[in-house]
């Protein structure tokens, strides 16, 4: 696979240079765009391959660029945002953002984000050739069709609820997925008991951490939801 | 001696000082019908409305005159108001209309008019006064009868008692006096014209009012009456402090009583107040046995409002010497001249000496005025005519003790002693009897009927009421006279108890009101403890209105529980709309008062210092009215309350004053230290980054590193003091609305060291939370916060390779948190002090920088808001641990 092309829609002049910068040292290919309408159209016109989206532009909302995108395209998108649009970030992930960077931002925290969403993005060439009814992820493997959760070939024993929180977290693997996702997807709507969906996260993540010390496997985002890493084996 | 300003004292002063603009008042003054006051008016209002003037007709009396109908055209008409009253359709000036439409000017034909029932006020001038009160200017025609300071003057002229009269304060009031003014002869020329009157009535006009003698007359007072204004006026200008009333040192004090003639002693001593620029002071003295007839109080009621209107202060007191009472107050008071009526009924039968003797003898150096007084059928101040009605229970009384008293008697008598000591066991039965009994007939029958029992039972020939002995009829009259002075004297000894109770209760309500209202904490306790009082005297309900920017609010109800008045009746639209009046008007209305007055409570104005704050409305009992003595005492509570309400609303605003300082303080020493702690990083930075830019290439690798590392750590220390500024603005502004969640106390510490200073690195640090679903309700962000705060405290205050510990265990209720350090400790001064703002140790720091001291000041505010407490104690061996607890929560899955 080539380099893939990115699309930088930030207003902020110096921003966008520092991002535009960061991922031509990289060796992408990045196109850059000042505001929504502008990057809307080389979405449609160019076709990158990741999009980086400032939830703070001029003339659009973020979030709905990211609603609108969704509905046509998969592409991933990594969203900025100030701190204080907390709740912007949240709507964003919900509309389908991949993941997001809170301003003020490292250089290396791009560039790690942008890593996890490559590796997602070869995985899913990969698995859409061959149909896997097996996730593997390091240690960690899944298998859908006998329901059973593997670490190091030793069964790890899970509660339904948990079960359900791993598949999902794994089928998303890579992706931040919000607490309002997480219970819609496992306890049905109208469910929205975050301390309760914490309390099988923190149940599931020490079982994990008992098979598997060295690795953390589930990234928590306080106040925005939980993600999956790829551990690299 | 209890005195109580009992006015109202409701000068347009008052209110030209808290609102904009008071409308002028021009008068066309004429000395009888006719004289053409309408026309003159009509024609200068038509000069003022062809200069553009907003002009407005709000009632002229429709004349069959056609020149003054004529001079109608061209004018805006304010319709009339309606109101039926006993099947006639009465028009009256609709004043909500007038007050609505806001003219500049308005025309109100005679001011001396009397509305219709049903009308807010009583009286039209009292309409113009609440205009004028509004802005509007006015003009208005009057003729002399209707001045009441005249009115005896006019009366003994014409022989014809006017009873629709304006106060003189109106006339006087006036910013122009237009005298409008013909030769009598053309006045009656112009009547038997018929242009005055209808025919029919010409001939009776002719005879009694318009004689050429008696206009003339009318005339001379009206163009005197006149003059004096021009005077008053001109002195006015010439005063020059416009603040403080200019009167001269002259004090007038007028007696008042309730006699109708009383109202001519008022009006002379108005006029006489007027002519020498005095103050004005009408006394009352209530006498404590008094019982007055209903007619006494009637009349009584209506002087006092006399007086008032002449611009009188009222004063009530208490006593029962009269004449000693006004002097005591005259001399107290520093009154030059007292004005009293020569009336009969003020003489009491038991001194020989006049009551105007005895002024003179308790102060001969009074100026005193005697106005003589031929009036007959005053109504007796007491209730001369004795009341044969007994109540049973008193003559029950009397007679038991005349029994007790003859059964001792016929027992000493038995006994053999002599008939003094009988005699003076009746003497001691009367003495009980006036003790006992209310009223003095008791008394005085029992005197009688004393001597009557004495003669018969027990003097020669007995049981009959024959004497034998001479001797016997002078020992009856001793006896007789004894038993008199000594019920009189008696009774006098209870009543001054009685007055003395009466006045000890007056000052202990007053004192236990105030005492009272000086522990209430806050308006609605106020407000409270004066209805209780109020309620405590008067027996009726209690309504507030407090203000709030100028508008009544919501009425507070204290419901006392007796028929009248419940909460419904009392609290409507209607109700409100007198309160309202009442307030705008800062004058009494409602029941009982000229204005509104069928409404169902007595609304009075609690007057602040500056302006109205508030209305109190004492629900009001047709049947039975409250007396002055209750009424002067209600009065001096809500001017107690108005002091509490003052004093309130001055801490109030002191204490607001105060936050208000404090936080500026605040903002201002924030603001200087984040000016000069940005300037040290921000230097540095741009140095750095220009040293990079211009010369780049002379430098070494090593070196350029060295830099670009220093911007990078400058930058960082940036944004955790920027991080920590907004949560600090966030916390300060009040406007911190805590996100909360139930967290995982795991997840959060995790979240926090991912954001720790990179030289964390460098120390050893451990977790330890002794329970995986410790939980606790917080806002996420703010508890990361404190964590990095404190962690990175840590990391800077302490040498390379010491230990940072973060234990979290459950204590109880609470989920304590405990970060440690092995570093140096801090001293105890240090720690009593570590959580002030912009607090800093003195220890070195290894980035050589000083933090600002925000850090461990906002993780205090942010734990404090979580309603936790935050500590710093020192660790063992060594070192330092700051901790804070949360209140734990529990979750419960079911699975």
């Amino acid at each position: 696979m080539n380099k893939p092309t990115i699309l930088i829609i930030e207003d902020d002049q110096a921003v966008r240079k520092l991002i535009s910068t960061t991922v031509e040292l990289e060796g992408y290919q990045y196109r850059t765009a000042e505001n929504g309408r502008e990057g809307l159209m080389e979405l449609v016109s160019k076709q990158p391959d990741i999009l980086i989206l400032d939830l703070g532009l001029p003339d659009m909302d973020g979030v709905s660029i990211v609603e609108n995108v969704r509905g046509w395209s998969n592409l991933p998108i990594i969203i900025i945002s100030a701190r204080s649009d907390d709740q912007d970030k949240i709507k964003a992930l919900d509309a389908g953002a991949d993941d997001y960077l809170t301003k003020p931002f490292s250089v290396e925290e791009l560039l790690a984000r942008l890593r996890v969403i490559l590796r997602r993005l070869r995985t899913d060439q990969q698995s859409s050739n061959i149909q896997s009814s097996i996730i593997a992820n390091g240690s960690l493997k899944i298998d859908y069709a006998a329901g059973i959760v593997w670490i190091d070939d030793t069964e790890l024993h899970v509660t339904p609820i948990e079960y359900k929180l791993i598949c999902l977290l794994a089928k998303n693997i890579g992706k931040v997925l919000t607490h309002n996702y997480i219970l819609n997807e496992v306890w049905g709507k109208y469910y929205d008991d975050v301390p309760v969906l914490r309390v099988f996260m923190a149940g599931l993540r020490k079982k994990l951490r008992q098979h598997s010390p060295n690795e953390d496997y589930i990234q928590t985002h306080i106040g925005v939801g939980y993600r999956m890493l790829r551990i690299e084996s | 001696m209890v005195a109580t300003d009992l006015s109202d004292q409701e000068d347009l002063a008052y209110v030209s000082e808290t609102s904009q603009r008071v409308g002028k008042l021009k008068i066309y003054f004429g000395y009888a019908a006719g004289v053409g006051k309408t026309y003159a008016m009509l024609s200068d209002a038509q000069e003022i409305l062809k200069d553009g003037m907003d002009v407005v007709v709000g009632y002229v009396e429709p004349h069959d005159r056609p020149e003054t109908t004529a001079l109608l055209h061209g004018f805006e008409q304010l319709s009339p108001l309606s109101l039926s009253y006993k099947n006639m359709t009465l028009q009256e000036l609709d004043l909500n209309a007038a007050l609505n439409r806001q003219p500049d000017l308005i025309l109100v034909d005679e001011l001396a008019h009397t509305n219709a029932e049903g009308s807010r006020h009583q009286k039209r001038f009292q309409d113009v006064e609440e205009l004028l009160r509004a802005g509007i200017d006015v003009y208005t025609t009057v003729n002399v009868q209707h001045i009441e300071s005249l009115n005896d003057q006019v009366s003994a002229i014409t022989g014809v008692v006017v009873r629709e009269r304006i106060p003189d304060r109106l006339f006087d009031l006036a910013d122009q006096i237009e005298v409008v003014d013909i030769e009598p002869i053309e006045l009656i020329d112009r009547l038997n014209k018929g242009r005055i009157y209808q025919k029919h009535k010409i001939a009776q006009a002719l005879s009694h009012f318009f004689t050429i003698e008696k206009l003339v007359a009318l005339r001379e007072i009206a163009l005197r009456k006149t003059a004096d204004h021009i005077n008053r006026k001109a002195n006015q200008h010439a005063s020059v402090s416009k603040t403080s009333p200019a009167f001269t040192n002259e004090h007038i004090l007028v007696c008042l009583s309730g006699s109708p003639s009383n109202m001519k002693v008022i009006r002379t001593a108005a006029r006489m107040a007027r002519a020498f620029s005095a103050r004005l002071t009408a006394i009352y003295v209530e006498v404590a046995d008094d019982d007055p007839s209903e007619s006494y109080q009637s009349s009584l009621q209506a002087n006092i409002r006399l007086a008032e209107d002449s611009g009188a202060q009222i004063v009530t007191i208490y006593g029962e010497d009269i004449p000693k009472q006004i002097i005591e107050y005259a001399q107290a008071s520093k009154i030059s001249k007292i004005v009293a009526g020569r009336t009969k009924h003020l003489t009491k039968w038991r001194s020989k000496q006049s009551f105007v003797d005895k002024l003179l003898d308790y102060d001969p150096n009074i100026d005193l005025h005697i106005i003589p007084d031929n009036q007959d059928g005053q109504p007796p101040r007491k209730k001369k005519i004795v009341d044969f009605s007994f109540s049973f229970l008193e003559s029950l009384k009397s007679i038991f003790l005349l029994l007790i008293c003859t059964l001792i008697g016929l027992w000493f008598y038995s006994l053999g002693f002599s008939e003094a000591n009988i005699i003076i066991i009746y003497i001691l039965g009367i003495l009980i009897n006036a003790l006992l009994t209310k009223g003095r007939k008791y008394s005085l029958i029992a005197s009688i009927v004393s001597v009557l029992i004495f003669n018969f039972t027990f003097t020669e020939p007995r049981f009959t009421f024959k004497v034998s002995d001479p001797g016997h009829i002078i020992t009856f009259f001793i006896m007789l006279v004894a038993a008199l002075i000594t019920s009189t004297l008696t009774k006098r000894i209870a009543e001054q108890a009685r007055q003395a109770s009466r006045k000890a209760y007056y000052t202990e309500v007053l004192l236990e009101t105030s005492q009272k209202l000086q522990k209430a904490s806050d308006e609605q306790a106020i407000y409270n403890e004066t209805a209780q009082q109020i309620m405590k005297l008067t027996n009726r309900s209690i309504v507030f209105y407090p203000s709030e920017a100028g508008h009544l609010t919501t009425p507070l109800f204290f419901d006392h529980g007796n028929a009248i008045g419940d909460e419904q009746s009392v609290l409507n639209e209607h109700e409100k709309a007198v309160a309202e009046w009442a307030f705008t008007n800062n004058k009494r209305a409602g029941a009982s008062t000229q204005t509104l007055s069928n409404a169902k409570c007595l609304y009075l104005v609690i007057r602040g210092r500056e302006k109205p704050l508030a209305v109190a409305g004492i629900v009001y009992d047709r049947s039975e009215k409250l007396g002055i003595f209750e009424k002067s005492l209600a009065i001096a509570m809500l001017d107690e309350c108005a002091l509490a309400l003052d004093k309130e609303k001055a801490t109030e605003a002191q204490n607001e004053l105060y936050t208000e300082m404090q936080q500026e303080k605040l903002r201002s020493t924030l603001l200087r230290a984040i000016s000069h702690d940005l300037r040290l990083p921000l230097t540095s930075i741009s140095g750095n980054a220009s040293l990079l830019s211009a010369s780049a290439d002379k430098l070494s690798v090593e070196h350029k590193q060295a830099l670009y590392q220093t911007i990078q750590d400058d930058s960082a220390w940036l944004i955790r003091l920027i991080e920590n500024l907004l949560s600090i603005t966030k916390l300060d502004s009040g406007q911190l609305k805590l996100r909360t969640e139930i967290e995982l106390f795991e997840e959060v510490i995790d979240e926090a060291i991912s954001h720790l200073d990179p030289a964390i690195k460098e120390h050893a640090l451990t977790v330890e939370i002794s329970d995986d679903l410790l939980m606790a309700k917080m806002d996420p962000q703010l508890i990361v916060q404190v964590f990095v705060n404190i962690l990175n405290n840590a990391v800077r205050y302490t040498p390379t390779g010491s230990t940072i510990s973060i234990t979290a265990l459950r204590d109880g209720p609470l989920a304590r948190i405990e970060i440690s350090d092995d570093g140096n400790g801090l001293t105890a001064e240090e720690q009593a002090h570590i959580f002030d703002m912009f607090y800093t140790t003195n220890s070195a720091n290894p980035d050589g920088r000083r933090g600002l001291g925000l850090g461990l000041f906002l993780c205090q505010s942010i734990i404090e808001a979580h309603g936790g407490t935050l500590y710093v104690k020192d660790h063992q061996p060594k070192g330092t641990t700051f901790g804070f607890t949360l209140e734990a929560e529990e979750v419960s899955t079911h699975e």
